[in-house]
């Protein structure tokens, strides 16, 4: 599996719930904690089940989610 | 020129369309789930010599889009509710000067601020008006990626035509859903029709003048008048809707826009089930296509309505079903989405109800 880390810029967040909505895994929620614009951001919950598919920085409208994937190597198999 | 299907949200397929048929002017504001459209234009307008201003506030875009329209340029203006509210005047006033401009409402969830899920709350805003006096925007509602690019492409055509605002109402579903587009052929600005009325400089031709008011009472009278025999030939010739299994269904459902897509999966799911069930889709809202519902009379016992919005296009369905006929309402709004299977239940419910038995 890659490895997949989802940062939000929490001051940009304004809740609209859209990244929630699209994640396939169902990973993010909003918040129940809030920026200083009073609005309860998104964070996300089970990281290690990221897919990396990035519907959620896509879709964001205020660009606040940024996905770093770093990309494991395989072990070449053995081809017979 | 090969025209290739493209994966794109109906908000860029609208944009791109618009520059397609000419359009070299965007003003505007930035207001989710509109963004992607203003974007487009933002990074698209300048590779085609166009202009995109994103401006300080919405009452200044509709106003600069008052010029532009009045240099006779094509030019659009995009924003979602709560903006859209904030055009009206100018909307008013762009009517009033029988200026042809296409203004794009990706609706949201209101009443006020609301939220940016979508919705279509803004119905009647604007089918009934939305600013002051007496006009009317030609008000298209598509229910695709495709339709968002193929109405604003030819929004602009109609707005010359009867030179008037034409008005785009889609809404957040529409305009962020991606889906495979055919874009049109690209027109150039050239060989789009001259506007003799336009104000573009009179050094060889007498002046020309585009007015917010004419200056004495009796040529607002006339104005008036004249205005209306325009919205009058505009109901008769624009008319546009489209019908699914109609021929003998005794319940037809009426929706726009995303919950007719939705509504006619669960048409789809009744029928299968042996339902005598229909569907009519209004294309154009204003003017709203009551010849859609001339033909049905004698053959429909009821109507349902399925909106995302308190049952705002009812009583335009009640005009034109005739007053005998019952017209029921599906849905509500805030952001709420139907599915297929809670519209087919309701159909489901109506007809079990000997409604349309």
């Amino acid at each position: 599996m890659d490895q997949v880390s989802v940062s939000i810029d929490v001051m940009r967040c304004k809740a609209c719930s859209y990244c929630v909505d699209v994640c396939p895994k169902k990973i993010i929620e909003l918040s129940s904690q809030t920026n200083s614009k009073g609005y309860h951001y998104a964070s996300v919950g089970a990281a290690e089940n990221c897919t990396g598919c990035r519907f959620c920085a896509i879709v964001c409208p205020e660009l606040a989610i940024q996905l770093s994937i770093v990309k494991q190597v395989m072990p070449a198999k053995s081809v017979r | 020129m090969m025209n290739k299907l493209k994966l794109m949200s109906g908000n860029e397929a609208l944009a791109e369309s618009a520059i397609r048929a000419g359009c070299r002017f965007f003003f505007g504001y930035p207001i989710t789930p509109q963004g992607e459209l203003l974007e487009y234009m933002a990074r698209r307008l300048p590779e085609v010599g166009g202009t995109f201003l994103q401006s300080e506030s919405e009452i200044a875009a509709i106003n600069m889009v008052f010029g532009a329209a009045s240099a006779g340029m094509r030019v659009i203006t995009a924003s979602s509710s709560t903006g859209i509210s904030l055009m009206q005047e100018g909307l008013s006033f762009l009517a009033t000067a029988e200026l042809p401009c296409l203004v794009v409402n990706i609706m949201r969830a209101g009443p006020g601020l609301g939220r940016v899920k979508p919705s279509q709350g803004d119905y009647l805003q604007a089918t009934k008006g939305g600013g002051h006096g007496d006009y009317h925007t030609i008000v298209l509602a598509p229910a695709t990626a495709q339709e968002m690019a193929d109405l604003a492409f030819e929004g602009f055509s109609i707005a010359d035509k009867y030179r008037n605002p034409v008005m785009i109402l889609s809404d957040g579903m529409l305009g962020q859903m991606m889906e495979p587009v055919i874009l049109p052929d690209s027109v150039s600005v050239d060989q789009l029709p001259q506007k003799s009325w336009a104000v573009t400089g009179s050094r060889d031709r007498g002046r020309n003048l585009v007015l917010a008011a004419p200056y004495t009472d009796d040529e607002l009278i006339e104005l008036n008048a004249e205005l209306d025999r325009k919205y009058a030939s505009v109901r008769v010739q624009e008319q546009r809707w489209e019908g699914k299994f109609l021929d003998d269904a005794r319940l037809v459902v009426v929706a726009f826009g995303s919950s007719a897509r939705i509504s006619e999966d669960a048409v789809v799911m009744a029928r299968e089930r042996g339902l005598k069930v229909g569907l009519v889709r209004p294309i154009t809202l204003w003017p709203f296509p009551e010849k859609a519902f001339e033909t049905l009379r004698s053959t429909v016992d009821a109507y349902l309505t399925v909106e995302m919005n308190s049952g705002q296009m009812v009583e335009d369905v009640r005009l034109a079903a005739g007053v005998d006929k019952p017209v029921y309402h599906f849905g509500h709004g805030g952001g709420w989405i139907p599915s297929a299977q809670a519209v087919y239940d309701e159909v489901v419910r109506l007809h079990d109800g000997s409604i349309a038995r």
